[in-house]
């Protein structure tokens, strides 16, 4: 939160980005009616630890301060406590565009190293590939998303909490859970990946 | 209460087959008691939680549950109920959604047609708490408690997403408010338990951050648990999966990076209530699933 903005002299403007994320970002139209009174910024548990709260990060947006903005870590740290969303005085979805800003950032190429981008892959790959959630694996994945060495320290550092949730029943080890109709279920997401191509393309439906 | 079980479309969440079998656990076992049946959703699949977006994309993230909602309409016009924080902010969000938005709707079944799927959009979705709280009653509670839980301190610990942000809505059923909801603690003192003063009711456990970068949320954790010592509590009760699990895997951590000493049992509302109607402490209220059990609460449990 509290810190500076980057350095004025070599920032570059997108004074179309305001515009972009308007029509582009789930409730992003609604944004039009910050009018910056930082409520949201100061609700937020984890504000303290963003490079900019939804506040200022709204500002940036509107001044077309692209790179800083998808680069930032304010979406990714965002818990989703939907705090801001229901004390925002002029009802702006802060939470849920802080969520769009990140689907963005990610199919934009800014984030594919932060840690929700990457947990977010182990996620979506369980997803997809048995339609339901295996915490284990999606979260072993996650570990060893950064390479091996990485994933073992992570791995022995939780050790103690893992053993503790196979003794008591709650860690599913084994084959994944899955729903039956993988395939009608992958066609659907499949069919609804092409839409939202082709809506971004922008030819409408 | 009407006469006879009141029927519902039950969702249980990828969490029931793995962190919190003991709330899917409890709360089939605690529903009859409540009047309320639960027929699970046939082939259900997983909600998209908090991150399904970010890899996803939006629309299939959306798809997810509408693929649960047209299953659910398939299986008859009886409300959808959720024990599930994040199950029931995302089913619930984009069905109210897909109502509104006809053009959403449409994209959504355009999608869905790929599996020869459609949504009408006619359901409810509620979350379990605010059936309890609106269709059952605090009395009806009371009259099913056998063995109250006299002398047990509860810290109602409600989280974020059971109430926010769609508690206080008409849709989400009007039932209590973001900041300071009651609902937990009414359910603790039904059973017999003695509520006991809790600030952080909604506080943030960190949710999916907590899962991925403990080392940015422990902090928080520590504060409820904090106000949960303060307050002298037996335990701590909550209706969310991921706040549970959060709340209660990671004390060892607090102790060891600040140096406290906290060993405090976070249990579901439904294991209280399955404890106080009399109900087995194992089979029932899964008391032996938590990590850091409850001594005081398996005593008073049948056996």
């Amino acid at each position: 939160m509290g810190a500076p903005l980057p350095e004025t002299s070599a920032r570059k403007y997108d004074l179309g980005f305001a515009k972009w994320v308007y029509d582009n970002v789930d409730g992003g139209d609604k944004m039009a009616m910050c009018m910056q009174c930082g409520v949201c910024s100061g609700s937020c548990p984890i504000g303290t630890q963003m490079d900019y709260g939804p506040r200022k990060l709204f500002m940036m947006i509107r001044a077309g301060m692209k790179e800083e903005v998808l680069s930032a870590n304010t979406m990714w740290n965002c818990t989703s406590c939907y705090r801001c969303v229901v004390r925002c005085p002029r009802d702006v979805p802060v939470t849920y565009i802080l969520q769009g800003l990140a689907t963005h950032a990610v199919e934009l190429g800014y984030a594919s190293k932060r840690d929700t981008a990457r947990f977010s892959k182990a996620f979506w790959w369980s997803a997809k590939t048995f339609g339901r959630t295996d915490e284990g694996l999606v979260t072993a994945r996650y570990y060893f998303s950064e390479g091996l060495v990485a994933g073992i320290k992570k791995g022995l550092a939780n050790l103690k909490i893992a053993l503790s949730l196979i003794k008591t029943g709650r860690l599913h080890i084994g084959l994944p859970k899955k729903v039956k109709d993988r395939k009608g279920l992958q066609a659907i997401l499949e069919k609804a990946q092409e839409i939202e191509a082709r809506q971004n393309s922008g030819e409408s439906a | 209460m009407t006469d006879g079980p009141k029927k519902f479309t039950y969702y249980p969440g990828c969490s029931s087959q793995g962190s919190a079998t003991h709330l899917d656990q409890s709360l089939r076992a605690v529903a009859p008691a409540l009047g309320l049946e639960l027929e699970e959703l046939d082939d259900w699949n997983c909600c998209g939680a908090s991150v399904g977006h970010v890899e996803g994309g939006s629309l299939p993230n959306t798809a997810l549950s509408g693929r649960n909602l047209a299953k659910a309409e398939q299986q008859g016009p009886q409300d959808i109920i959720t024990g599930c924080a994040a199950c029931y902010l995302n089913t619930h969000g984009t069905n109210e959604k897909i109502k509104k938005d006809v053009a959403l709707r449409r994209t959504v079944n355009e999608a869905l047609g790929a599996a020869d799927m459609s949504y009408d959009a006619d359901l409810q979705v509620r979350h379990a708490c605010e059936v309890i709280v609106n269709d059952v009653g605090m009395d009806a509670i009371k009259e099913r408690v056998t063995n109250p839980l006299e002398g047990l301190k509860v810290a109602g610990y409600v989280g974020c997403q059971t109430v926010r942000p769609f508690g206080n809505t008409d849709a989400g059923g009007k039932y209590d408010t973001y900041d300071d909801p009651e609902f937990l603690d009414n359910f603790a003192e039904a059973c017999g338990a003695e509520a006991v003063a809790f600030d952080p009711k909604t506080a943030c456990c960190g949710g999916s951050v907590s899962v991925m970068s403990p080392d940015k949320t422990l902090h928080l954790i520590k504060e409820i648990l904090d106000a949960a010592k303060e307050a002298d509590a037996d335990v701590i009760a909550t209706p969310c999966p991921l706040c549970q699990t959060n709340v209660e895997i990671y004390q060892d951590q607090i102790n060891e990076k600040f140096g406290t000493d906290f060993q405090i049992p976070v249990m579901f509302y439904s294991q209280l209530m399955a404890v106080a109607f009399g109900m087995d402490g194992k089979k029932d209220a899964a008391l032996n699933q938590n990590t850091i059990r409850s001594e005081k609460l398996e005593g008073m449990a049948k056996k």
